[in-house]
């Protein structure tokens, strides 16, 4: 239903219609910022990059093509432009090619005995604040799968077409990035 | 059942295992206060994460973004299109009709015999026209999409220093071989 709408309004801008692109940009706003802000960490920039994902989308809506979500499409091109952004400040190229399933992820193994809990350690408000602290720590990659999968809550089936990744690597790297999340959290309890 | 791997643990968080799995963990949870624990902890911590404060869209976002968009860009332009094969078949008659040296209404009655027969004619020749203009088209588009593609892609690897080398290489080996190519051709003034 939801989809069917976005494929309505791409109809309808795509006759000429400019209203139903500014419902677009009305419905998308919201998520792209909240994703663009945490993946290149100042609001300023991040409101630019917002705005350039629209202005992109609109310019190449004919390039669009209906069988692939359009939710996703405009994340395709959002996360495009983080990665530009990353090459551009030249920190990327190891975070964004780092080999990232590794063996000592940690995921491979059980809980260990002494693990301290954080959720006890914080009230929610803290927890959630160091964890905005936490994301920033996080490799590139692994930082905008995490964010997809909790703020955005996109399905792993969705990221896997963003990113162009089968499925099983895209569950395991948001594993990863939660695990490296606690234990970042751990070390600061 | 022994302790179950931390992706196991996330696994079961998400909802996405089969109901034995699921079964074979919350019986292992039962039995298990570490494991029970370490569940505890994660799910807080990704209701955390999933509760965090959305970031603040200015109010007039959506027209300052309406204000920088491209007059009429994605508009579609199909009668672009159409005109150009409509030029392309009139032109294509008038060369007809010249190289025949008939005039029109010979032309007309060459064609068909009645005047009717000959609309039939010319609108077939359109709709062929047409497409064949369209194809062509879209062929020419898709390569140079292409072309742009790959050389937006080169350019990435490439340092800008480099590219104006490259640049300046390439343009040197044409501009030696368009001279070259006109010593060669040109007859008249050499002695």
């Amino acid at each position: 239903m939801n989809e069917e709408r976005d494929q309505n309004l791409v109809k309808r801008t795509l006759r000429g219609d400019k209203t139903a692109f500014e419902m677009i940009v009305r419905k998308y706003q919201h998520p792209l910022l909240n994703y663009l802000g945490r993946m290149v960490g100042q609001r300023e920039t991040a409101l630019d990059f917002t705005q350039e994902v629209f202005i992109k989308a609109y310019a190449s809506l004919r390039s669009y093509k209906p069988r692939y979500k359009f939710s996703t499409w405009l994340f395709k091109i959002a996360s495009n432009l983080v990665i530009d952004h990353w090459r551009k400040k030249k920190i990327t190229a190891l975070s964004l090619s780092e080999p990232l399933d590794r063996e000592d992820d940690g995921l491979t193994l059980e809980v260990p005995d002494d693990e301290p809990s954080i959720s006890h350690a914080f009230e929610l408000g803290e927890m959630r604040r160091r964890i905005e602290t936490a994301m920033e720590k996080l490799p590139v990659p692994l930082r905008e799968l995490f964010i997809w999968r909790h703020v955005n809550e996109l399905s792993y089936e969705e990221m896997a077409e963003i990113k162009n990744l089968p499925l099983g690597t895209v569950k395991n790297r948001v594993f990863q990035a939660k695990e490296m999340i606690r234990r970042l959290l751990e070390n600061t309890a | 059942m022994s302790c179950p791997r931390i992706s196991d643990l996330y696994e079961y968080l998400d909802g996405g295992m089969s109901p034995q799995k699921v079964n074979n963990i919350e019986g292992h949870l039962r039995v298990c206060p570490r494991c029970r624990r370490a569940v505890e902890e994660r799910r807080l911590i990704a209701a955390a994460a999933s509760s965090l404060a959305p970031f603040d869209v200015p109010e007039d976002f959506p027209e300052r973004v309406m204000s920088r968009l491209p007059g009429s860009q994605p508009r579609s332009r199909g009668w672009l299109a159409a005109l150009a094969a409509g030029t392309s078949v009139l032109t294509l008659i008038l060369v007809v009709m010249i190289a025949s040296g008939k005039s029109g209404l010979e032309f007309m009655k060459g064609a068909g015999g009645t005047f009717w027969e000959s609309i039939k004619t010319i609108a077939l020749i359109t709709a062929k026209a047409a497409s064949f203009v369209s194809l062509v088209g879209r062929t020419l588009r898709t390569l140079l999409e292409a072309g742009v593609k790959g050389l937006s892609l080169l350019t990435s690897f490439v340092p800008p220093g480099a590219q104006v080398f490259i640049l300046v290489v390439v343009l040197g080996v044409l501009a030696t071989f368009f001279y070259g190519m006109r010593k060669k051709l040109s007859t008249g003034d050499q002695r």
